[in-house]
């Protein structure tokens, strides 16, 4: 009688553990958690789909320590951007709008706007494959920013360099913070959104610069083009151009330019690895000499200046007639491993090595160099070529990010698997053959 | 106010000496931050003008002013004529020669002001380059980017010290 009663009273326990079961059985399963590539697709989109204004802290090195700057941010898709600086004192009221096409700097204290190229061309970049060939993107799970789930995604460089972690807005796609991490020195940049704001139409007119009245406006567009080679470069500046021979791996040519300011005129070649950057400025030695601060290095046995401005680092030297100044964000060690190469003047031997090594005709060598690829390209595009069946310059155009993986898979008849394979392959093919950059 | 390129290039030389008025002044320093080939000339001008300044005084020849302040006095003949005669001629003589000397050296010199200028706000000019270039990359934080050619925007207007050198 006991046992009944317990059972009894047992009864509505029971029937309320199955119906919880039940519920649980029958209901969908989370979605899987998106993968870390198309995470990184998503913040890639974000800014051709979306418009939004917030409010930006920037923590970064300037004026030789680490200050914290605010802005108000706002985008309008797919390539506008208005950054109004508010805070600190020297910047506030500091005005950029760019319309996709220009860069307008409104500085209201000295009521001069200074007019440049774009900034926000990288929004429109479609393709990662540059990026992803070059650096490990990891997923490092979800977190909260500013009241909103992100998902957390690091990009940690196969070469020396900064990595980068974005926060990326799991409604949106959009970034809510970075953080840049040099090897040396720890994080030297964040950037985070305190307030932000979505589905917004922002008026194009925002994004509109309209010069106020009295405004003196400073013009400050070098000629990029992107196409252009160091040879076409050298023949309109009027002095022969130094192409690098070594860069880290995976920094590819992307492009370069003339500048002219005042009397100087230099020429500017640019390489990428898909996140960071490289540039290389050259102009007669005889039109601007070494800056007054920096430290004094060598390279090569030869003097050198550094200037080291915290996020950004400046290595200038002389070098046949020429002043050469490199921009980066890598370490130390490894823009010095640049200029030392350039000044080693190893380009007959590299250039005889690396046709012997990878059986291609000296003449085809010499052209690429002329177009401004370094020997491990040169290496990495005709090993690729031979392995895919494909020509050389479609073998840098792909190595150069400007063909990606699915149209090249295309042209070669694979599918993107297939061809990320043989890629894969023919890089380590590649790098085995060399040349390298010195370890430090 | 804005100035043409013909009338903006022959105000320079009074811009230089400060005799113009506000509003012509600010006009022509417009003029000058938009056109090359005048600050090339104003370069020039004002090379010229400090060369020349650099200069010593010429002395007159002995027996000048006395001639000047007193031209109904009788004239000393013979020797002392051929001295005022001779004098005059070397005076003359080593004022063109300073002049050409000064024209012959203002390109050098020219040259040497620009190489300077470069070389101070060259780190400058590069940086603002290199941080637009960045603006390529997909994922680099474009209010950064603003930060950084803004202050070296100032850099190169002259209103603040390079980069790398005393806060702004």
């Amino acid at each position: 009688m006991r046992g009944i009663r317990a059972a009894a009273a047992l009864a509505p326990a029971l029937v309320a553990a199955l119906v919880a079961a039940g519920a649980t059985l029958a209901a969908p399963a989370p979605p899987a958690p998106p993968s870390v590539d198309r995470v990184l697709q998503l913040a890639l989109d974000a800014p051709r789909v979306i418009d939004y204004e917030g409010t930006k802290i920037i923590t970064a090195p300037r004026n030789g320590r680490t200050e914290t700057v605010t802005a108000a941010e706002f985008h309008k898709r797919p390539n506008m951007t208005r950054l109004e600086y508010l805070s600190p004192e020297d910047v506030a009221g500091r005005l950029i709008v760019d319309d996709g096409a220009t860069s307008w700097h409104y500085e209201p204290r000295l009521n001069t706007a200074f007019e440049g190229p774009t900034m926000t061309t990288g929004l429109l970049r479609g393709d990662l494959s540059l990026l992803h060939r070059n650096y490990r993107v990891t997923g490092l799970g979800t977190e909260e920013v500013i009241g909103r789930q992100a998902y957390v995604v690091q990009l940690a460089p196969n070469g020396p360099g900064v990595s980068r972690e974005l926060w990326i807005d799991q409604a949106t796609g959009t970034v809510l913070r970075t953080e840049e991490r040099d090897p040396s020195r720890g994080v030297v940049l964040t950037t985070y959104f305190s307030r932000i704001s979505f589905s917004l139409n922002l008026p194009t007119a925002y994004f509109r610069f309209r010069l106020p009245a009295g405004a003196r406006v400073l013009h400050l567009f070098p000629t990029v083009d992107e196409a252009a080679t160091p040879e076409a470069l050298g023949r309109q500046a009027g002095f022969t151009v130094l192409v690098p021979p070594v860069l880290p791996e995976g920094y590819t040519f992307s492009g370069g330019g003339i500048s002219r300011f005042g009397s100087l005129t230099s020429v500017n070649l640019q390489y990428s690895d898909g996140d960071s950057l490289l540039s290389l400025f050259e102009a007669p030695a005889g039109s601007i000499g070494a800056p007054a601060f920096g430290q004094d290095v060598r390279v090569g046995g030869r003097p050198a200046r550094l200037v080291d401005l915290g996020y950004f680092r400046v290595l200038i030297w002389d070098q046949r007639g020429l002043h050469l100044t490199a921009v980066g964000t890598m370490p130390t060690e490894t823009l010095l491993a640049i200029a030392g190469q350039l000044l080693s003047g190893r380009e007959q031997a590299l250039a005889h090595s690396v046709s012997r090594q990878v059986a291609v005709d000296p003449g085809v060598v010499d052209r690429l160099r002329r177009e401004g690829l370094t020997f491990p390209e040169i290496t990495r595009a005709v090993v690729l070529s031979q392995r895919l069946g494909i020509d050389v310059p479609t073998a840098v155009r792909f190595l150069q990010g400007r063909l990606s993986t699915a149209q090249l898979a295309q042209r070669a008849g694979v599918t993107p698997a297939t061809l990320q394979r043989g890629v894969r392959e023919a890089l380590d093919q590649a790098s085995s053959v060399g040349p390298h950059l010195p370890a430090h | 106010m804005r100035l043409n390129h013909h009338r903006a290039s022959q105000l320079l030389s009074a811009y230089l000496d400060r005799e113009l008025g506000p509003a012509e002044t600010a006009a022509v320093q417009a003029h000058l931050l938009d056109c090359a080939s005048c600050r090339a000339a104003y370069e020039g001008l004002r090379t010229t003008k400090e060369l020349v300044g650099q200069l010593p005084v010429a002395e007159p020849p002995a027996g000048f002013w006395a001639a000047v302040r007193a031209p109904w006095l009788p004239r000393r003949a013979g020797a002392a004529r051929i001295r005022g005669v001779f004098g005059r001629r070397v005076a003359w003589a080593s004022a063109a020669a300073v002049l050409a000397l000064a024209l012959a050296a203002t390109p050098l010199v020219k040259g040497t002001i620009d190489r300077l200028h470069a070389s101070e706000i060259g780190v400058d000019l590069y940086v603002r380059q290199h941080a637009q270039a960045m603006g390529a990359e997909p994922f680099t934080d474009r209010a950064y980017l603003g930060l950084t050619t803004g202050d070296a925007d100032l850099v190169l207007s002259g209103d603040a010290q390079p980069a790398g050198t005393a806060p702004r």
